[in-house]
C-alpha cells in the first residue's frame, strides 16, 4: 500500500511536469506545424523532396545505419562524456582530502 | 545515497546496483537510436520509466529525509545533490514527454497518432544531451557509493569464489 502510494506520487509529479511542459510548448507557439493548411513538412513518397547537400547522407529518424560499429563508438563517445565529467569532480575532491589527511597526520606527528 | 541519511539494507543496496547498472545499459543504447533502431529506442526508454520509478522508490528515504530538511540544517553537498536530482527528473520528463510527442513507432502501435510537432523534436534531442551531462554529474556525485558497492557486491565476491577455488585446489 505504501509502495502503490510512492509509486501515485511519482506519477502525479510526473504528470504536472509534463502538462506544464505541454502547455508552455503549446502556449509559446513554437509547436506551429500549420504550413497555409498542409500540416506536412515533407512530400509525399520519395518524389521532389529536396534536402540540404550536407544532409545528403544523413540517416531519416528511424533508419538503421551502421549497426553494432555505429552503436559502439556512440556508446564509447557518450560514457567518455560521463567520464570526462567523473573525473573533474571527483578527482579533485579526492585530492582536496588526501592534502587534509597528510596535514592531519603532520599535525599529530608535531604534537606526539 | 552515498551521504548521511542512507539506510539501506544489503539486499536493496544490491538490488539499486543492478537496477542501476541496467538503466546505464539501456541508456546508452536509447542514445543511438540510428543504430538500435527507432522501434527499440521507443520502447526500451518506455520500459525505462519503470526501472526508473523502482529506482526513485529505493532511494525513498533519502528523497524524503532530504526535502524535509531542505530549508533547515542541511550540508551543502546533499543540498546540491537534491537540486541536481530535481534537474535530472525534470530533464526526464521533458525527455519522455518530448519522445511521445514525436513517437513514430509505440504510439502508432497502442493506435494513439499525436499531430506532427516541430519543436518537440528539438527540445527531445536537447534534453537528451543534457540529460547525458546531468548523468556524468550525477553519476561523479554517488562515485563512492558506486565504487564501494561495486566492490563489495560484485569484485569481492569474484575474488572470494577464485582464492576459495586455489584453496579447494592446493588442499587436494
Amino acid at each position: 500500500m505504501k509502495t502503490i502510494g510512492r509509486i501515485l506520487i511519482i506519477l502525479v509529479v510526473f504528470s504536472i511536469f509534463a502538462g506544464l511542459m505541454v502547455i508552455v510548448v503549446n502556449a509559446s507557439g513554437a509547436n506551429a506545424p500549420d504550413f497555409n493548411g498542409a500540416p506536412q513538412f515533407r512530400p509525399e513518397g520519395n518524389a521532389g523532396g529536396i534536402r540540404p547537400q550536407s544532409d545528403a547522407n544523413r540517416p531519416e529518424r528511424g533508419e538503421r545505419d551502421g549497426g553494432g560499429l555505429r552503436w559502439l563508438s556512440g556508446a564509447i563517445r557518450n560514457v567518455a562524456v560521463i567520464g570526462f565529467l567523473v573525473t573533474v569532480i571527483v578527482w579533485p575532491k579526492s585530492v582536496v582530502k588526501k592534502k587534509k589527511k597528510t596535514a592531519a597526520v603532520v599535525s599529530t606527528d608535531g604534537k606526539s | 545515497m552515498s551521504n548521511e541519511v542512507s539506510k539501506q539494507t544489503p539486499s536493496q543496496t544490491k538490488t539499486k546496483l543492478w537496477l542501476d547498472i541496467i538503466i546505464f545499459i539501456a541508456f546508452l543504447v536509447a542514445m543511438e537510436p540510428h543504430s538500435s533502431g527507432l522501434a527499440i529506442h521507443e520502447w526500451l526508454t518506455l520500459s525505462m520509466m519503470a526501472a526508473l520509478i523502482v529506482h526513485l522508490l529505493l532511494s525513498w528515504d533519502w528523497i524524503t529525509e532530504i526535502t524535509r530538511r531542505f530549508l533547515g540544517k542541511l550540508g551543502g553537498q546533499n543540498r546540491i545533490n537534491y537540486l541536481l536530482n530535481w534537474l535530472l527528473f525534470i530533464d526526464g520528463t521533458l525527455l519522455i514527454v518530448s519522445g511521445v510527442m514525436i513517437s513514430e513507432v509505440a504510439l502508432p502501435a497502442m493506435g494513439i497518432k499525436l499531430p506532427l510537432g516541430f519543436a518537440w523534436r528539438r527540445l527531445h534531442d536537447m534534453s537528451a544531451n543534457f540529460a547525458l551531462i546531468l548523468l556524468g554529474i550525477h553519476t561523479a556525485f554517488h562515485w563512492s557509493w558506486i565504487v564501494n558497492t561495486f566492490g563489495r557486491y560484485l569484485v569481492q565476491p569474484v575474488v572470494r569464489s577464485f582464492s576459495s577455488k586455489q584453496e579447494k585446489d592446493t588442499s587436494i
